[in-house]
């Protein structure tokens, strides 16, 4: 019920920040909070990463407020629903460049929205900070666009190398993968580096944003008599499992680069994950108490399990507070987006320090699917930098 | 040619859901007169209701389809007061852009009461492959087939045997001559517009039972393979709408073998397209439900 009331107050709240006239000649600088948006996917297939951004992007700014906000002003939010659509996400983009109290953009979820959103972003020369988009063309479109997820062009060969051959010791892999910015970039970097490594692509297979029905999909791969099949994507991973165990295809290896230590995964596809591997640049670990203190607060607010995603959305939020803290003169979204490129911030998920193009290199760990529970690979911790 | 029998298979099981979908369809614009873009929407509303009958209930797929039946039906008593029932006789496209506003009233209101996010449904049925020769088929599969059989078969019986579906051809036939006959028009719009309803309820069930998930935002594209599926048969003709499902889900299969899965809609779509430029009326000859 308590839900129910929240997801209304939020609805009613997204339409009243539809409705509020643009242009509003109010000088930015005056004002007792300052605002950024945020766009996400709160609906869709994406809907458990958009919902992940908008509670973790949240989190940070409760956090940041109770400790005296930024340079004495509150941060306030301004979350609104792109529903994973390129075209959603920059007409709400526009909406947001337009509202002069916003001072920069975190978002959006997919890089193909992400990369939507730029030309917009970039005439209004106001920072489009995506936690997640990876496609590796992303950030170099505009001195605007940043992301901290780590690039395609780096998990991509990781993935080849250590998962595919060091670790499962694939010979024939099949490859299923969503038709979208990041489905390509991810699919050309790992078959890219499979080449290399010596090890064969039996079959592709690829589907469109929404799909649901994947047996045929399947049994096209399956025709080709993979020893391993590798999902990339996110939301739908899920239903690509369920139907590739139920179709009775029992004895093929499954791994998938793109939701990471999902969760909801597991939920969604109970005893068939068994086995199935991930990369992440993440993984809760025991140990470290300020990421078990974010999975417990997050658990409580979100009411499932944080994967990487919110964890890097969440970052992406104290990152650019700790931007704006170092901004001499007048903070404005230009200032904003110049401080931006030189700050160097370590946050749950690791250090973030940008690279020319506006995005950074991360580490990526081996998660696999152990009775129900996403445990970490051991010895398996390579870098593709150093 | 194991490869070939499986992507039949998967065309079948696909085609006979779409076929379905196209059955109630055309049962509503048949007794309606008027085109409806709820359908999509209905067979969300069956997939939920479904998924909460076998949490009650237990997963039995017959009990799962009776919920949906019953939920979609009284769905559709809603959804003809609200559209249909002041407007029969009004401009088409009033009753039109109204289905259209319920439609998304519906999947709005789906998505603030359950949630945004996919839900799995699962263990309706033991995971069991059986092996007819070189056919390799599942035994839900199997039951997906038989239950839109029996369906279709029944639909046939009641619309040329019984009293209710006699009157209810009349009607869809001629509405001023069945008046004129004593017919209720509007008892009788009502009863197509449940049955036509209820059918899409049980379609939206075997969906999510199928493909194991389902979601708020899933019936807009299905409304549109309903609507796909029905233009063959005029919109109207229920044997040909059912026909129609069933090619949709072959040359979905087949096209995506030789192509991509991305190329899935550009099939469907390319189908109705080819129909309504050669045969805008679709196969059959006269006006009303036929079956």
């Amino acid at each position: 019920m308590k839900v129910r009331v929240i997801s209304l107050v939020l609805v009613l709240a997204m339409l009243l920040a539809a409705c509020t006239t643009t242009g509003t000649t109010t000088q930015p600088t005056g004002n007792e909070t300052i605002t950024f948006g945020v766009l996400a996917p709160l609906t869709g297939t994406n809907a458990e990463y958009g919902k992940g951004f908008q509670v973790a992007t949240q989190m940070a700014a409760d956090e940041i407020n109770a400790a005296g906000g930024v340079a004495g002003r509150q941060i306030k939010l301004i979350v609104m629903d792109s529903k994973g659509d390129p075209k959603e996400s920059s007409d709400l983009a526009r909406q947001l460049v337009e509202n002069q109290e916003v001072m920069a953009i975190i978002g959006d979820f997919t890089s193909s929205a992400s990369m939507a959103d730029v030309p917009i972003i970039d005439e209004a020369k106001i920072t489009l900070l995506s936690p997640t988009a990876s496609n590796p063309d992303y950030a170099g479109m505009s001195d605007y666009a940043f992301s901290v997820m780590g690039r395609q062009s780096d998990e991509g060969p990781f993935f080849s190398t250590y998962i595919l051959g060091k670790y499962m010791q694939a010979k024939k892999v099949g490859i299923i993968y969503i038709n979208s910015d990041w489905g390509l970039s991810s699919f050309k970097a790992v078959t890219d580096q499979m080449k290399v490594d010596g090890i064969e692509l039996v079959a592709e297979a690829n589907y469109v944003a929404g799909e649901t029905d994947f047996t045929s999909v399947i049994t096209k791969v399956k025709a080709a008599n993979p020893d391993t099949v590798l999902i990339l994507d996110q939301g739908a991973v899920a239903q690509v499992v369920n139907q590739i165990r139920t179709s009775g295809w029992t004895d093929v290896r499954l791994a998938t680069l793109g939701p990471g230590a999902s969760q909801q995964l597991i939920d969604l596809t109970k005893e068939n994950s068994e086995g199935l591997i991930t990369s992440t640049p993440f993984f809760f670990n025991e140990d470290d108490a300020p990421a078990m203190a974010f999975k417990k607060t997050f658990t409580e607010k979100a009411g499932f399990e944080p994967t990487v995603h919110p964890v890097v959305a969440y970052d992406a939020l104290y990152l650019l507070v700790e931007a704006i803290k170092k901004i001499e003169g007048p903070i404005t979204r230009e200032a904003i987006a110049k401080q931006l490129a030189t700050t160097e911030y370590t946050g749950l998920a690791g250090p973030i320090k940008f690279q020319p193009a506006g995005d950074v290199s991360r580490k990526y760990v081996i998660g696999q699917v152990k009775d129900g529970k996403w445990v970490l690979a051991a010895g398996y911790d390579y870098s593709t930098t150093p | 040619m194991d490869y070939a029998i499986s992507i039949l298979v998967n065309g079948i099981v696909q085609g006979s859901i779409y076929a379905l979908m196209a059955l109630g369809y055309s049962v509503i614009v048949g007794i309606t007169g008027l085109v409806t873009f709820t359908h999509g929407e209905v067979m969300m509303m069956g997939a939920f209701a479904s998924f909460y009958v076998f949490e009650l209930f237990g997963s039995n797929i017959l009990i799962g389809a009776i919920g949906s039946f019953i939920v979609c039906g009284i769905l559709g008593i809603i959804i003809y007061k609200v559209c249909y029932e002041r407007f029969l006789d009004a401009p088409r496209h009033i009753a039109l852009i109204c289905t259209i506003g319920a439609s998304m009233i519906i999947k709005n209101m789906a998505q603030i009461v359950f949630g945004p996010n996919q839900k799995p449904m699962f263990g309706i049925f033991e995971n069991q492959l059986i092996k007819i020769g070189p056919v390799q088929l599942s035994v839900l599969q199997l039951v997906i087939l038989a239950i839109v059989v029996i369906l279709a078969l029944g639909l046939s019986l009641f619309f040329s045997k019984s009293k209710y579906g006699i009157s209810m051809r009349a009607v869809s036939q001629d509405k001023t001559a069945a008046s004129l006959m004593g017919l209720n028009v509007n008892a009788n719009a009502l009863l197509g517009n449940v049955i036509g309803c209820g059918l899409a309820g049980i379609a939206g069930m075997l969906i999510s039972v199928y493909y194991q998930a389902f979601q708020a935002t899933m019936g807009g594209p299905l409304g549109m393979k309903a609507f796909s599926a029905s233009v063959l048969g005029g919109l109207t003709d229920s044997r040909f709408a059912a026909l129609g499902g069933l090619f949709l889900g072959l040359i979905e299969n087949f096209g995506i073998a030789v192509s991509s899965a991305s190329f899935r809609d550009i099939f469907a779509f390319i189908f109705l397209i080819l129909i309504l430029i050669f045969k805008p009326q679709g196969f059959s000859k006269k006006g009303g439900i036929k079956l």
